[in-house]
């Protein structure tokens, strides 16, 4: 087997009594797309700095292609090129001299894909960093690190502040990516671009990986959506086993269900029901699901105030 | 009920409209309050030691006439700071003593703090978050300048306090009237340079140019001021720079408030200008804005190191210029200067022991100053590499395959190169300035004396590559407070006898007055050695932390 692009082992992180990541274990082969998801604050930023060996693990290791992210940094970023959510740049440098200035200190360009690229994302970049605009900034970095076409492409939020047209030319760059046998670990908040782009999902939660693997195997690990709508009364669902967060509008039910669905359609049954709807969960259903409940949340909030 | 509840919200938002109108100068207040204080404090004691060692030292008006004798008519000193009026009783000698020096520290701290306070967090994009508020943009530059006069007052108020305090001791005799007018004085250059540095940042695009204007204002008022005191027939300069205005102000000694007029009217032009620009200029830009677009690849350095020295090399040069155009203009009076100071029979038969001319004698008082400017040189290097990884650009060259230790390494080499540069042209300069007085200099004794005063900067540079490594949010800590030690500790120690210890930890005690005395290269060689070996030290730890933000 070849080595992987990215590895960790045991990989830990402690701000001060923040524990950040709690010894994470993940793997991106060679040729591999891996999104990485996660509530505000759930470590994706601090994961990508520790490979990046701008952050020192507390316990643990990662490695690029096998090279130890701390002590074999320079081999290991000769490797690989990063995309921050957002750079702070020279202010007056123009874009042309950004990119020039990069690519010197990277060491190896793709002259025609750098073109293919600035015009790909219409890029002006005689302006200098100061005059563009948040979204023409994101697009300077992510030109500046996909014309290097490293072996591995570490994204952090790389489509933050990018227009729905720019969104698709950096799917298009993936797609490309992917094709040439690149690896890209892509952390998002954009639930669709993870969803198409990515092979596999890894769901991060205060620290942890909490669910890894494709989209298909997460799906059957995870819960049913049945709606179901009644003639009359809608049965009390709430008791059944393995049923969960029921939601009741009317004469119509929604509820999920994990692992037999059995128990619930016995109930439905003897209700008389009219309708009934059952499909696996939207990636966005999963997510919430893993990112703990949204409206308990915001109802603690509100109490807060 | 449901009234009541409303009329709550209502009072809330009410009160948050009013705090809005006030945030920036609550701001900016708290924040220069604690520092102006700070140097007031700093000021203060500085003045209660020079006071106090005057008059322990020299207790007998014989001891004091040999002082007068020796620097009441020494035009070489007075054009370093100021005349010598009556420096036979204390209050006198504490004017003379401390009221120029304190001013240019105070007008050297209201720069920084008011281009900091108001363009450096235009820049960091603070004042967005405040501006979408109830405030307009002259209602910002209003509050803000509110916020730098109460530091300016609380500098002020607190070298009040101390000197009032010290005045009330029967040996030094200074009265609560004349402590607050003479903390007055001093305060005067901070407020003056804190509206100079507010009208500046509206000018510039960004913090640093800002900081480059008004300093270049302070650079120009420092030499009008020497040229005025240099006993030429020019004296009428005095009047027409600030530095000058507060020297005519003549605390402790014989008072002349008329002075404040000019100050009092250079504050107000200032801040009403202040004020209209920043009504009229786009946040973010400045008013002497450069173009937006660049239509093909300037022949910019490709690499890091290039990069640093490109994007500082306005700093630099300004720093070279200034330093160039003091060595000239010290040096041009070497000769009157020398002449004075070998005039007095005691200061003679020392200089004839040593072998060394009268104007060589002059030139090494002289060279202290450049000393601490390099010292600056050294203190704003450390600051500008920890400001690449505290803004985030140092990410951009650390996730290429490029080393920390290449990065730190090429910050050191920089700064060591900019300081040991900085200390031969201080040397060159001087030389020339003198030659052309037709001094006897040797310029090779100058190269040496000049970078004989670029050790202490090594010493503070070294320490502050240290910090930034270990504490990187402390560096300006470190280094500042570095640099106020050593300073304070050279001018304070040559007055009283204190702890020996204290003296020998000085870098500035260390270094030998070049040219009047002969450099100590040995001392010099350890003391660079430390400085390096430090930085060393500092470049090996960088390779074990996290990069830290603000
Ligand atoms: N420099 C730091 N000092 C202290 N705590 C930090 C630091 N950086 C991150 N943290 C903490 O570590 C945790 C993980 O932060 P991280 O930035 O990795 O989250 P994230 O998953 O990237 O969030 P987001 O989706 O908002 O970008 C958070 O609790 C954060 O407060
Ligand atoms: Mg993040």
């Amino acid at each position: 087997m070849t080595t992987p692009a990215i590895e960790t082992f045991d990989l830990r992180k402690d701000f001060g009594s923040t524990r950040a990541l709690r010894g994470l274990n993940l793997q991106v082969n060679e040729g591999e797309v891996v999104g990485c998801l996660g509530p505000n604050g759930a470590g994706k930023t601090t994961l990508i700095r520790l490979l990046l060996g701008l952050l020192i693990p507390t316990a643990g290791r990662a490695e690029i292609f096998g090279m130890d992210s701390r002590r074999q940094t320079v081999q290991a970023h000769r490797r690989l090129a990063y995309v921050p959510g957002e750079a702070s740049l020279w202010p007056t440098l123009s874009g042309a001299e950004t990119l020039h200035l990069l690519g010197r200190v990277h060491g190896h360009v793709d002259e025609d894909y750098r073109v293919t690229l600035i015009d790909r994302f219409g890029l002006d970049v005689t302006k200098r960093v100061r005059a563009l605009s948040k979204g023409n900034r994101q697009k300077l970095i992510l030109v500046a690190a996909l014309m290097t076409r490293a072996d591995v492409l570490i994204l952090d939020e790389p489509t933050s502040g990018l227009d729905p047209l720019m969104e698709q030319a950096f799917r298009l760059c993936v797609h490309e990516a992917k094709e040439r046998g690149q690896s890209v670990l892509l952390s998002s908040h954009i639930l669709s671009e993870v969803e198409a782009l990515c092979d596999r999902i890894g769901i991060l939660r205060s620290g942890e990986l909490v669910e890894m693997g494709t989209m298909t195997q997460m799906r059957h690990l995870s819960a049913l959506t049945v709606e179901a709508t009644f003639e009359g009364n809608v049965p009390d669902v709430t008791r059944i086993a393995g049923v969960s967060m029921v939601e009741v509008q009317g004469s119509r039910v929604r509820c999920q269900v994990r692992g037999s669905i059995e128990p619930l359609l016995q109930v439905f049954a003897s209700t008389g029901v009219i309708e009934l709807l059952s499909r696996e969960p939207s990636l966005e259903e999963l997510f919430l699901s893993h990112y703990g409940s949204p409206t308990a949340e915001v109802a603690n909030a509100d109490r807060g105030q | 009920m449901l009234t009541e509840g409303s009329n709550l919200t209502l009072r809330r938002e009410a009160r948050i409209d009013r705090s809005s109108r006030t945030v920036i100068a609550l701001l900016t207040a708290r924040k220069s309050i604690r520092v102006g204080a700070g140097w007031g404090v700093v000021f203060g004691l500085y003045v209660a030691t020079q006071a106090l060692a005057y008059a322990t030292s020299y207790k007998t008006p014989a001891a004091r006439q040999i002082l007068v004798d020796e620097f009441a008519h020494n035009t070489g000193i007075s054009a370093l700071v100021g005349p010598a009026n009556q420096i036979g009783t204390v209050p006198g000698y504490t004017a003379w003593k401390c009221l120029a020096v304190l001013a240019i520290i105070g007008a050297v701290w209201g720069i920084l703090t008011s281009t900091k306070m108001t363009r450096g967090e235009e820049d960091a994009g603070r004042w967005e978050l405040l501006l979408v508020g109830q405030v307009t943009r002259r209602g910002a530059a209003q509050q803000a300048l509110l916020g730098l006069c109460a530091g300016g007052f609380a500098l002020f108020v607190s070298t009040a306090l101390i000197t009032a305090a010290v005045g009330r001791s029967s040996k030094v005799g200074i009265g609560t009237g004349g402590a607050i007018y003479f903390a007055l004085s001093v305060a005067s250059g901070a407020i003056m340079f804190l509206a100079v540095g507010s009208l500046c940042s509206q000018l510039s695009t960004s913090r640093r140019q800002a900081a480059s204007f008004a300093s270049a204002i302070l650079g120009v008022s420092y030499a009008l001021r020497m040229i005025a005191d240099s006993g030429s027939n020019l004296a009428w300069l005095r009047w027409v720079t600030p530095l000058g205005w507060i020297e005519e102000l003549q605390p402790l000694t014989s008072p002349r408030p008329i002075a404040f007029v000019p100050i009092v009217g250079l504050v107000i032009v200032m801040a009403v200008a202040t004020v209209n620009l920043a009504g009229r200029r786009d946040l973010g830009a400045g008013i002497l804005a450069d173009r937006s677009t660049i239509s093909s690849i300037r022949q910019l350095p490709s690499n890091p190191l290039g990069l640093a020295l490109y994007l500082s090399r306005s700093a630099l040069i300004a720093w070279a210029v200034s330093i160039a155009a003091y060595g000239l203009l010290l040096g041009s009076i070497a000769k009157s200067g020398g002449k004075i100071i070998t005039s007095s029979p005691s200061l003679r038969s020392v200089f004839a022991r040593l072998g060394v001319s009268g104007a060589e004698a002059y030139l090494s008082v002289a060279l202290l100053i450049m000393s601490v400017a390099l010292t600056f040189v050294a203190v704003s290097q450390v600051a500008v590499a920890r400001k690449e990884e505290s803004r985030g650009q140092l990410d951009n060259l650390l996730v290429q395959p490029f080393s920390r230790s290449s990065w730190l390494g090429g910050r050191i080499a920089l700064g060591v190169v900019a300081i040991v540069m900085g200390g031969l042209l201080a040397g060159i300069a001087t030389w020339t300035g003198a030659v052309s007085d037709h001094a006897h200099v040797n310029l090779l004794s100058m190269l040496g004396a000049g970078l004989n005063v670029a050790v202490p900067a090594l010493v503070v540079f070294g320490f502050g590559v240290f910090a930034l490594t270990i504490a990187p949010r402390y560096v300006n800590v470190v280094t500042y407070g570095l640099l106020v030690w050593f300073f304070l500790v050279e001018i304070v120690g040559g007055g009283v006898r204190i702890n020996h210890w204290i003296l020998d930890l000085s870098a500035f005690h260390q270094m030998a007055a070049a040219p009047a005395t002969p450099i100590d290269w040995t001392t010099n060689a350890i003391m660079a050695a430390i400085a390096m070996l430090t930085a060393g030290l500092g470049v090996k730890l960088f390779t074990l932390r996290d990069l830290k933000g603000e």
